[in-house]
């Protein structure tokens, strides 16, 4: 079984990250404030409780090497998060929206974080000492509609954003005394902030969850009608490869190598995609095997058995319904939102990633050593 | 169970399998709203098609789509006046208890008899295989509830005019 545990931390949780060590996890349990779980003594223990946003929280992202939280909201506010004595302490961040926050990301460098928004924006913010805030560059005029993720690249300058036009993009964010002449390769230092370098066209509906694999080479996100794009050589002559599959569509995927990718999504079964050597992206297997749904007809047809069964579901689910997703032997019980990875420093391989979902657990999953994963 | 019925809400609970991917998702045009885009209909690209399911010309299903909510609306099968009335008030009975179904629009959608509004937070609150199961047994048992309602007026104009006709024997 790759799923090692399951934690249920909340009721509903739409996305979570997890602080540089590993030991903490920030979430947002569906509503306007982050909870911040320790694993102490066999148990998760909330130890912090951040509060300052007044709508549910879209985004959130711990930096690995500065030990900061950014969080998104609906509220149209981001706030990035440090650790003082034994508090969180918000700072502002300018981010001059005048509609939700969607997403939030990290640079690499962690001198600059992405927010997309509904504003059918993205805003770039870097941090100002002189007045102690964040300020944001806004990449206008670009996206048709929302913008439903972003994703930075490693060379900390071209960022990826997927939007529900359907469209992925691919800008240069480089922003003048924040990023260095030397930092990124040649090419990318002459360009200007907020310049277009491509945009994908792949999609006929909604597109969710892009990524950069860990080189940077290839590019991948998904669409609503079931299909994951997988682009190389984004900058010179990228190239396109669409995989169908004949489940429900995916919200998130993760690199987990240069050539396997884990999707997670409404059909609350991690799935994996793995590139063969001819340079063709297929879809593999489910992380998790399922075992023959049970038909659900035992109940009988009277008319008020079905309000009976409204009823009765609402919150929890009544007890059948539950233990038929146990038999099914899956971790998730609800849509997947979010996937993040949870390797050592250094590691090329992430064998080690963590989801979560509208049903409110955290689930861990470790990928064997057995399976033969292609780098 | 006829066949044919069998097939038809097959194909209901199929198309709502897949048409259920809803998420929060706010407003691109007010600020701080968040609504259900299937019934605002102000940013096309935020809607998908709309399937329409039909069993024959008095029975049909239609499913509407958006990124955050979903809307069935169903009309249900009236052979004769009596069948129209039953549907009619049974149905507006229920329509008016929306709130108690959570799921139920308080007016259906026109050229319909009830309509299904559902939104991510019925997603996050409820498990989804049972929503689709209610909608789906809403519709087999609607169909038998409305000739039962029917029967038992039949029985009760038979019983009632027997008894009124006692008299003049």
């Amino acid at each position: 079984m790759p799923a090692v545990e399951v934690h249920q931390l909340a009721q509903c949780i739409t996305c979570h990250a997890w602080s540089p060590d590993r030991t903490m996890v920030a979430l947002c349990p569906n509503n306007a404030e982050v909870h911040i779980y320790k694993f102490t003594m066999d148990k998760w223990e909330r130890v912090h409780v951040l509060f300052k946003h007044d709508q549910i929280i879209s985004g959130i992202d711990w930096s690995l090497r500065s030990n900061k939280i950014v969080t998104a909201s609906h509220d149209r506010n981001s706030y990035v998060w440090n650790h003082e004595g034994s508090e969180w302490v918000p700072t502002l961040v300018i981010l001059r929206l005048n509609r939700a926050a969607l997403c939030v990301q990290w640079s690499p460098k962690e001198n600059k974080f992405a927010v997309g928004s509904g504003a059918k924006t993205v805003c770039i913010c870097y941090y100002e000492p002189e007045n102690n805030w964040w300020v944001s560059k806004l990449i206008r005029k670009r996206h048709d509609s929302s913008v439903t993720s972003v994703a930075w690249h490693p060379d900390n300058i071209f960022l990826a954003t997927t939007s529900t036009d359907g469209k992925c993009r691919v800008f240069s964010t480089f922003i003048k005394g924040v990023d260095t002449k030397d930092s990124g390769t040649s090419s990318s230092r002459d360009l200007k902030f907020g310049e277009q370098i491509v945009q994908l066209d792949l999609s006929s509906s909604w597109s969710f969850g892009v990524k950069w694999s860990p080189s940077g080479n290839t590019l991948a996100y998904a669409g609503h009608n079931s299909t994951v794009y997988f682009v190389e050589d984004v900058r010179n002559s990228p190239s396109a490869h669409n995989v169908a599959y004949r489940n429900l569509p995916l919200r998130d995927l993760l690199f987990v190598s240069e050539r396997m990718v884990i999707g997670v999504g409404f059909d609350c079964n991690p799935m994996v995609f793995t590139k063969d050597d001819t340079g063709l992206w297929s879809f593999a297997k489910f992380l998790e095997e399922r075992k023959t749904a049970q038909s659900n007809s035992k109940y009988g047809s009277q008319f008020s058995e079905a309000f009976g069964k409204l009823y009765g579901q609402s919150r929890h689910g009544a007890n059948d319904g539950v233990d038929s997703l146990r038999a099914r032997g899956i971790a998730h019980e609800n849509t997947i939102t979010c996937i993040i990875p949870l390797q050592k420093e250094g590691d090329k391989i992430v064998r080690r990633f963590s989801s979560s979902g509208l049903d409110g657990k955290v689930v861990i999953w470790e990928l064997d050593y057995n399976t033969d994963i292609p780098e | 169970m006829a066949n044919n019925l069998r097939l038809y809400l097959t194909c209901i609970r199929n198309t709502l399998e897949a048409a259920m991917c809803l998420q929060n998702f706010p407003c691109q045009e007010v600020e701080r709203h968040n609504k259900p885009e299937v019934e605002l209909k102000t940013s096309t690209e935020l809607l998908l098609n709309p399937v329409l399911i039909c069993r024959n010309e008095a029975e049909k299903c239609l499913v509407e789509t958006s990124i955050n909510s979903i809307r069935v609306s169903v009309k249900v099968k009236q052979a004769d006046e009596l069948e129209n009335i039953l549907a009619k008030k049974f149905l507006r009975f229920l329509s008016m208890r929306a709130e108690a179904f959570q799921v139920l629009r308080r007016k259906p959608v026109q050229g319909y008899d009830i309509s299904f509004l559902i939104t991510n937070y019925h997603c996050e609150d409820m498990h989804k295989h049972r929503l689709v199961d209610f909608i789906v047994q809403f519709l087999e048992d609607i169909d038998k509830e409305i000739s039962e309602l029917r029967l038992s007026v039949n029985t009760r104009g038979r019983l009632v005019a027997t008894e009124f006709l006692k008299q003049f024997i």
